[in-house]
């Protein structure tokens, strides 16, 4: 009994590592596409620092598993290695260390940007509005088929 | 001292340690066919769980090529993630919109955010922090500016030199390879970096204000060779050439970044201000043109017809 115990505990850490490759979002919004091509229907989107489960890769793109079992394409430039970036852990968030935290707040952040904001020499105010000016894919995706492009 | 252990793989068949007469012996069990059987699956598996272990970096190569050309900054101790580099570029575009203000024409802010992204979607980088945004600056100079992180501005001055869509393409895919080939974070001068590794590696104590100095200088660093230094003549080179390539893919005309150039040219022996931190445009027009294959045949009407429609001069 104890021996079938072991020899099944065995097994199921095996199958973890063999299934588990597991990289992060360390963009803001990720989309979970149905195929690897951007114009395709997104299934979901999927926030930064959430794991995805890598079942294959196919070029520039991943298929990947999220938290609730979806299975759909994701770009590689949306994911880093796990415990390779801090991009993808949000103060307070669970998941990261203190140690990752105190890492993270010495660098380039929005705390360093509060404290530019209302000099003379930064026009935060129009930033945020080139930031509203954003196009769907789907639009996208209607701009190139009628422009004739690929 | 007399020898307490003696192995035997003979009987008792049931293995383990038995004292016989003061002495302690070990007794392996008789190796029958489960047994070796049993033996040489845990093996196997070992084997298994070695080869998924080694597997790991092999995604990470993979996840590596599929950002090929998006390393981070060489030779500096902090490197900088995306979520970094968002914020510099924010600062960096802050810093340059003080000095060209924005030209608010939504119509043509939302032509130019749709063809930036269907250039985009064709480059290495398509994912980026915070997604890429294009806008106008009400400028009459010929000028374009890529900020880290994604944020892309061009001059009113090159909304009126650019004669179709295609053209507007060029320069946008131009600046998009600036960004995927991260050359703007390379403008940041190492010691920083190397300041800043100290700091997060705990080495010495930065202090909140050191932190924000070495924010601030780096957002100058980009500026001051956007603004006025410029990129090396290399990275220019592959930035056009680049363009050139991704415009193919999105299905413009790679020859429209030579046209666009000529125009550039033109200014330049008017000895107007076109691209003043890039170099001379005779000199692209010259690797440019030599790079150019056969033109291939494209239908623009469409095309032409709604640049018509968003472009008020």
């Amino acid at each position: 009994m104890k021996k079938k115990a072991c020899l099944l505990a065995f097994l199921a850490m095996t199958a973890l590592l063999l299934a588990g490759k597991v990289l992060v979002v360390q963009v803001l919004h990720a989309q979970l596409l149905a195929k690897p091509d951007f114009l395709s229907s997104n299934l979901a989107t999927i926030q930064k620092g959430a794991c995805l489960e890598i079942i294959e890769t196919k070029g520039s793109w991943f298929l990947v598993k999220n938290a609730d079992g979806l299975k759909g394409y994701v770009h590689g430039s949306a994911l880093a290695g796990r415990g390779t970036s801090l991009s993808g852990i949000a103060p307070g968030k669970k998941g990261a260390s203190e140690e990752e935290l105190a890492l993270a707040a010495k660098g380039f952040n929005e705390g360093n940007e509060r404290k530019l904001r209302g000099s003379r020499e930064y026009d935060f105010t129009a930033v945020d509005w080139v930031m509203a000016q954003a196009v769907a894919n789907p639009d996208v995706g209607d701009f190139v088929r009628e422009g004739k492009l690929k | 001292m007399k020898k307490l252990l003696q192995l035997s793989c003979e009987v008792p068949r049931k293995g383990g340690i038995r004292a016989i007469d003061g002495k302690f012996k070990i007794y392996f069990k008789k190796l029958t066919n489960f047994r070796i059987c049993y033996m040489a699956l845990m093996l196997l598996l070992c084997l298994c769980q070695f080869l998924a272990a080694i597997k790991i970096p092999i995604t990470l190569g993979q996840l590596n090529k599929a950002k090929k050309g998006v390393e981070l900054v060489a030779g500096t101790t902090h490197t900088i993630n995306e979520e970094e580099e968002y914020y510099i570029g924010r600062a960096v575009a802050a810093n340059i919109l003080s000095q060209y203000p924005l030209w608010k024409n939504q119509t043509l802010c939302r032509y130019l955010n749709l063809i930036g992204k269907a250039l985009v979607l064709k480059s290495e980088r398509p994912e980026i922090f915070a997604g890429y945004h294009f806008a106008v600056m009400d400028s009459r100079e010929a000028n374009a500016f890529s900020a880290p992180g994604g944020i892309i501005l061009i001059s009113r001055g090159i909304i009126d030199m650019a004669e179709n869509e295609d053209e507007i393409a060029a320069i946008l895919a131009h600046e998009i390879r600036h960004i995927v080939n991260k050359d703007p974070l390379k403008a940041i001068q190492s010691q920083r970096m190397k300041a800043l590794g100290t700091f997060a590696a705990g080495e010495a104590l930065g202090s909140s204000n050191e932190v924000l100095n070495i924010f601030k200088n780096s957002v100058l660093d980009i500026t001051g060779t956007l603004l006025q230094k410029g990129y090396s003549r290399g990275q220019e080179k592959d930035a056009d050439l680049q363009a050139m390539d991704l415009l193919a893919a999105a299905g413009y005309n790679p020859a429209a970044l030579l046209t666009i150039l000529e125009k550039c040219r033109g200014i330049e022996k008017k000895k107007a201000k076109a691209f003043s931190a890039h170099p001379a445009a005779a000199k692209r027009v010259a690797y440019v043109g030599e790079a150019l294959g056969k033109a291939p045949a494209i239908d623009m009407s469409v095309r032409n017809a709604r640049f018509s429609k968003s472009v008020s001069r």
